[in-house]
């Protein structure tokens, strides 16, 4: 405290010091944790067994299952597809609001409002209130227009779910694509127009290319946050028929939770670990590049 | 190109003659807009009105009904609901709280502190982002042996302790990039005048980055609130969130739509209220903490 000069200086790196030790015991730790599990014979239900090292057993019992690729297709298909979805429903939405429309507030807050509510609760209404058979919407449709509709939650599961992925993130894509609309000088809209430009070269040449900074980020965003999706399948079909509509992270929670097999749900939480990561470095990657090739 | 787009320059606005066609096309586009927005939004709208529904109304769907306060009266009286809102409330400001207060100054240390590696706090920066995508199942398994070993399973304090450390790196990323645009001279001149590093920090810095703060604190209240996976895991039923509470609606109160679609409102009310107060301030901080990294 005297010392003003050397120590104080220090001082401001000591800010970092109580987030770093969270971070590491509720992160990093019960990472490690999950890497040495997933080489240990650990069943919760039978604890005579004792736990024991398993060496690679629980890698190569979930790598020869088929069980397990179909639920990392149905990942990446969850994932992939609702991406794409969402960037399109974003730049044609966002396109759509971009201009002056009056009450532009009230409509953005609309279209915003799946974003906020949680999982659980969009999960349960549209299974119940929308696309139920017997008491919702969809039902009444069928029942009214003579038509038939599909029950959706068991026989399209998995796209029904990829569906309300799209219907939660596509506002964030919208709100992010929007800023970046919205950011566009519009001198440059404007000698295109004088140029002659139609409004569809206009948005595909001028418009889009210069909100790729934007999509890229929601994309990114989105990402992170859609790969690890639970609780929209766990209110829905949880998971089922099978393993029809399971993810990665859905697989993990059964295997443990209602399997009770530690080491197995340990070595599926380190591949889904892995994947995750990698497909999220490598988007990132391409998307240094890109910036990079730009620059140059 | 990038720089262009990200930079905001108030530009004159041409005025642009008016005429009929334009009128009518653009009353058009707007009837068109009004009508998506509404779809889009339908089921949540259809959630709302079905809360004031009586139970027996419900089948079949319909949009005209005479509104009672009969189900929200029936929802208010049921004491789960209640201790789930408290839990939520309590874990959520706890949480959301806790990593502000350890996250601010952690991505204000990361800006402004020296260290005899130059390249130390970019590293340690770019730590705390890859934390956030580590996604929960990679850490759930032996936090929930270790919460039930040492009694913390089924806790208000365990519970906070993970969306603490989940949501710190999340504080460190939206606020990081509004602390690195404030000029490093504004210490210095302020250290000249006599005035400590700490109140630097909290009279100086803290109030010039205010919005960034803000906005990484709801988007942080939001993102608990909504949080599933983990409470799924860790609540139990002493410490059940309303995400949780609302996942076992059908199979503890059996299905009575009215009440599923009463308490959803309840439940969703306050985020929407949070969301659209930051909505603008949300992307801002988001789509600046992606250009940092």
């Amino acid at each position: 405290m005297v010392n003003k000069g050397v120590v104080s200086k220090d001082k401001t790196k000591l800010l970092l010091l109580p987030g770093i030790i969270v971070v590491v015991v509720t992160t990093q730790i019960p990472f490690l944790m999950t890497i040495i599990y997933s080489f240990l014979n650990y069943n919760l239900i039978r604890p005579d067994l004792g736990v024991s090292f398993a060496g690679l057993k629980n890698f190569s019992r979930i790598l020869t299952d088929s069980e397990f690729y179909s639920v990392i297709v149905n990942t990446f298909y969850l994932t992939g597809v609702s991406l794409l979805l969402c960037t399109i429903v974003g730049i044609a939405v966002a396109l759509l609001l971009d201009g002056e429309i009056p009450g532009i507030n009230f409509v953005r807050t609309l279209i915003l409002a799946p974003f906020f509510v949680m999982t659980t609760v969009t999960g349960m209404i549209w299974k119940t209130l929308i696309l139920d058979g017997t008491f919702g919407w969809s039902g009444h449709i069928s029942n009214v227009l003579g038509v038939n509709l599909p029950d959706f939650f068991s026989q399209y599961p998995l796209t029904s779910i990829m569906l309300l992925i799209v219907w939660q993130w596509a506002p964030f894509f919208v709100l992010v694509i929007l800023a970046g609309l919205q950011n566009i000088p519009e001198e440059i809209i404007e000698s295109s127009k004088i140029d002659g430009a139609s409004w569809f070269s206009t948005v595909v040449k001028i418009k889009i290319p210069m909100l790729t900074m934007h999509i890229q980020v929601a994309v990114m965003l989105g990402l992170i946050f859609i790969i690890k999706e639970f609780g929209l399948i766990h209110t829905t079909t949880a998971g089922g028929p099978g393993v029809l509509s399971n993810n990665l992270t859905y697989y993990v929670f059964k295997v443990v939770s209602l399997g009770s097999d530690v080491g197995r749900g340990a070595a599926i939480a380190v591949v889904t670990v892995i994947l995750s990561v990698t497909v999220i470095t490598l988007l990132f990657n391409a998307i240094q590049k890109q910036k990079d090739g730009q620059k140059l | 190109m990038n720089n262009t787009s990200l930079s905001k320059q108030p530009l004159p606005k041409i005025v642009k003659p008016i005429n009929k066609k334009n009128i009518s096309y653009k009353s058009l586009k707007m009837l068109f807009v009004y009508a998506f927005a509404l779809l889009y939004s339908f089921p949540i709208i259809y959630m709302i009105l079905t809360a004031f529904k009586s139970e027996y109304e419900v089948s079949p769907p319909s949009l005209i009904f005479k509104p009672t306060l009969e189900t929200f009266r029936e929802i208010f009286l049921n004491a789960s609901i209640w201790s789930a809102l408290s839990n939520s409330v309590i874990i959520v400001s706890a949480s959301a709280g806790l990593a502000l207060l350890l996250g601010v100054p952690a991505a204000y240390a990361l800006v402004f502190a020296k260290f005899k590696k130059a390249t130390t706090s970019n590293s340690l920066y770019l730590w705390f982002i890859t934390t956030i995508i580590l996604p929960p199942v990679a850490v759930i398994i032996p936090i929930t042996s270790a919460f039930k070993a040492v009694g913390l399973l089924g806790s208000h304090s365990g519970l906070i302790l993970v969306y603490t450390g989940f949501h710190i790196p999340l504080v460190i990323w939206m606020v990081y990039s509004y602390f690195a645009e404030l000029p490093k001279e504004l210490i210095e001149a302020a250290e000249l005048d006599g005035a400590s590093k700490i109140s630097v920090f909290i009279k100086i810095m803290l109030p010039l980055c205010k919005t960034g703060i803000i906005s990484a604190g709801l988007l942080v209240t939001i993102f608990i609130w909504n949080e599933f996976f983990i409470a799924l895991n860790l609540a139990g039923n002493s410490a059940i969130t309303l995400p949780v509470y609302m996942s076992r609606f059908g199979s503890q109160m059996g299905l009575f739509y009215a009440k599923l679609a009463a308490s959803s409102t309840l439940v969703i009310v306050p985020v929407l209220v949070l969301g659209f107060l930051s909505q603008k301030s949300l992307v801002k901080g988001l789509s600046m903490g992606a250009v940092k990294g």
